[in-house]
């Protein structure tokens, strides 16, 4: 068994001495700065319809890692996912609007400054999530993901029911822009970047960057963490994870609140990126079934509890989707009235990838990823040491992230 | 330590898992409790470790008493945290996690960093071949592997009471033989354990007293040497109906005999 003795050292070393530090994955650390790199450089070049259609995908990546985290970590199926984004929307445009007279409307508004409406609305979104958990603690699977999706028509009415917070169905109300210690994600005043002027696409490209790349770090923590574990001892096995001392509606109540905290913080964003907040009349708008669907999708495409596999899968979803749009003409296919829509196309390309995922790989993107990069290490291994190389494939992935 | 009062389970209107049942387990003690299918054994473990209602069933009477302090309200993690933890029947493991991930999964429940320490070294004295197949996932174990990393799981949140649901169901004779060994080293260690068994012969070896349930009453308790010595656990329990120990050999004999008789296992050869 030349196996096992090769997986002694390689324990001994990473596992057993509590505290002494990690040795680096240095190929990953410089990956991960070459794509850093290249979104912090691509505003320069990109036209502003490509980078808007950037930021639609970074505000998608958040949501869906906000629910990567609830379903593929904690096991909770949610398709409440829409109506968090609205919530989250709607709290930033009333903590952060000023108070105004619309027509016969009064809309409200507490004029916080935008970051502290921000973190407001995220925590108010996290108290929603909160207040949905005992219905996780009675329901599972499929049951539990009608029962959230309830959620999402008790939006389109409170979005209705309550013009004075979201400026009404027909109308809707402008957000205030956002700005961080009076510099504003707007056209105004004049920076420039290597002689590139910075303007609202620009600054709001780096606006959602820095967001996506925090939240994408407290998720790799919590993931990480005992909450992580918690969460997947929870989805593997609810009776022996209470059993052995994980307190399992608090853990799910803490899944449901963080995933619903993502889901506001990309509400703020889309408010941001679309400027308006129009709660829906039906189930294709921005706070619609399709919406929750679209997130379910991204999760599954990217590998369930992956949270880089949720970044790629806001890509292909919400990215087809601004692609189609923008090349619409290019590609020869209908304008917007003509029933076969670019939206409607991109719903049959990202419901193609589901079925392809199902079919040919359920762990999704990440577990190619996962397989590319073992298969990589393999050959670079083989070259060096046979062995090795053998002791490092017969051994499965060691971080459970499917 | 551990102090079992009246207790009377049922699970919804109509079954009636455990009626009237008293028991005690000193601090440093092993105590076996013995029965056959649908006695109530598990059901005495679920109610001891709080898991109880994950089962839908309910307490009816009666107390468990942890420590001089009722338990039998408390959700599982208060119970792990006050220093009792189970090893689940069918062990439970979590298969798609590594033998790693398994073993700080059962830290969860620890009370402090401190704890967990110590608690991994000891798991991993006495299992050394979990250290061996840290990175291996846990559902690739074999079915005695998978065994002692349920056992080590528990161990993980460093217990001092110990509650083991037939640990030796479906392991081969030799294995049972390995598991008896590590629980009563566990017990030399100074956990008290709570061991539910069907292999009365393995759980007499290694308990200092033992309870046989039946359809979910007290039918007998005393020391396990008494209780193995006895006529009715030998009948019911041991697979014994022998009169002496001489007899039983010959039977023993017979059967061998009986077996080599009957035409073995041939290649076919047309």
């Amino acid at each position: 068994m030349s196996e096992t003795a090769l997986a002694t050292p390689e324990f001994s070393a990473a596992g057993r001495p509590a505290g002494r530090l990690r040795r680096r994955n240095w190929p990953a650390i410089i990956a991960w700065a070459v794509v850093l790199l290249i979104l912090v450089l691509l505003p320069l070049y990109l036209p502003p319809g490509l980078l808007s259609a950037g930021q639609y995908v970074m505000v998608g990546a958040v949501g869906a890692i906000g629910l990567t985290l609830v379903f593929g970590q904690a096991g909770q199926l949610s398709l409440a996912h829409a109506f968090f984004l609205l919530v989250g929307g709607t709290a930033y445009s009333v903590l952060a609007g000023e108070t105004t007279q619309a027509g016969a409307e009064r809309i409200v508004g507490f004029g916080w400054p935008p970051l502290l409406a921000l973190i407001g609305a995220v925590v108010i979104t996290a108290l929603f999530g909160l207040a949905f958990a005992p219905v996780a603690g009675r329901l599972k699977g499929i049951y539990l993901g009608i029962a959230s999706l309830a959620l999402v028509y008790i939006g389109f009415y409170l979005g209705r029911a309550l013009p004075a917070l979201t400026g009404g169905a027909s109308s809707g109300r402008n957000p205030e822009p956002f700005s961080l210690f009076g510099f504003p994600f707007t056209n105004e005043g004049d920076i420039a970047l290597f002689g590139v002027p910075l303007r609202q696409p620009e600054r709001l490209w780096y606006l959602f960057l820095v967001v996506l790349v925090i939240g994408y770090l407290l998720a790799a923590g919590a993931m990480r963490g005992r909450v992580g574990r918690a969460w997947r001892a929870v989805r593997d096995h609810e009776a022996a994870a209470a059993a052995m001392g994980v307190n399992v509606l608090r853990a799910k109540a803490v899944a449901f609140a963080v995933s619903a905290a993502y889901a506001g913080l990309a509400g703020v964003l889309l408010v941001l990126w679309y400027g308006l907040l129009k709660p829906d009349e039906s189930e294709f708008g921005n706070y619609g079934l399709n919406t929750s669907i679209a997130f379910l999708a991204m999760v599954l495409i990217g590998g369930l509890g992956s949270i880089p596999g949720a970044v790629a899968g806001a890509l292909i979803v919400w990215g087809s989707q601004q692609i189609l749009t923008l090349f619409a003409a290019d590609l020869g296919l209908g304008t917007a009235l003509s029933g076969f829509s670019p939206t409607v196309i991109s719903l049959y390309v990202y419901g193609l990838a589901v079925i392809a995922v199902v079919l040919f790989e359920p762990g999704g993107l990440a577990a190619i990823g996962r397989n590319t990069v073992a298969a990589l290490r393999g050959r670079r291994r083989s070259d060096m040491d046979s062995s090795g190389a053998s002791g490092r494939r017969s051994a499965p992935p060691g971080k459970d992230g499917k | 330590m551990l102090s079992v009062c009246g207790l009377s389970v049922r699970y919804g209107r109509a079954v009636r898992a455990l009626e009237n049942v008293d028991l005690e387990v000193g601090d440093d003690a092993v105590l076996a409790v013995l029965g056959g299918n649908g006695a109530g054994k598990s059901t005495l473990l679920r109610t001891i470790s709080g898991t109880l209602r994950l089962h839908r069933g309910a307490v009816t009477a009666g107390q468990v008493i942890l420590d001089d302090q009722r338990i039998d309200r408390l959700d599982p993690a208060a119970i792990v945290r006050r220093g009792a933890v189970a090893v689940p029947e069918g062990r439970q493991i979590f298969a798609r996690m590594s033998v790693e991930e398994n073993l700080r999964a059962g830290g969860l429940g620890a009370a402090s960093a401190a704890v967990r320490r110590t608690a991994r070294d000891r798991v991993h004295e006495l299992f050394p071949v979990l250290a061996e197949r840290a990175k291996q996932r846990a559902g690739l174990l074999s079915g005695g592997e998978q065994q002692m990393l349920a056992i080590g799981r528990a161990l993980m949140s460093g217990p001092r009471l110990l509650l083991l649901d037939e640990p030796s169901l479906g392991l081969a004779p030799q294995l049972v033989g390995r598991i008896a060994s590590i629980i009563a080293e566990i017990h030399v260690q100074g956990t008290a354990v709570v061991l539910v068994e069907q292999n009365a012969t393995m759980a007499l070896q290694v308990a200092d007293h033992a309870v046989v349930l039946e359809v979910g009453r007290v039918a007998l308790t005393g020391p396990a040497d008494r209780l193995a010595a006895s006529d009715d656990v030998q009948r019911l329990y041991l697979g014994g109906h022998a009169e002496s120990d001489a007899q039983a050999d010959a039977e023993v004999r017979a059967a061998q005999t009986s077996a080599t008789g009957v035409r073995g296992l041939s290649r076919w050869a047309g």
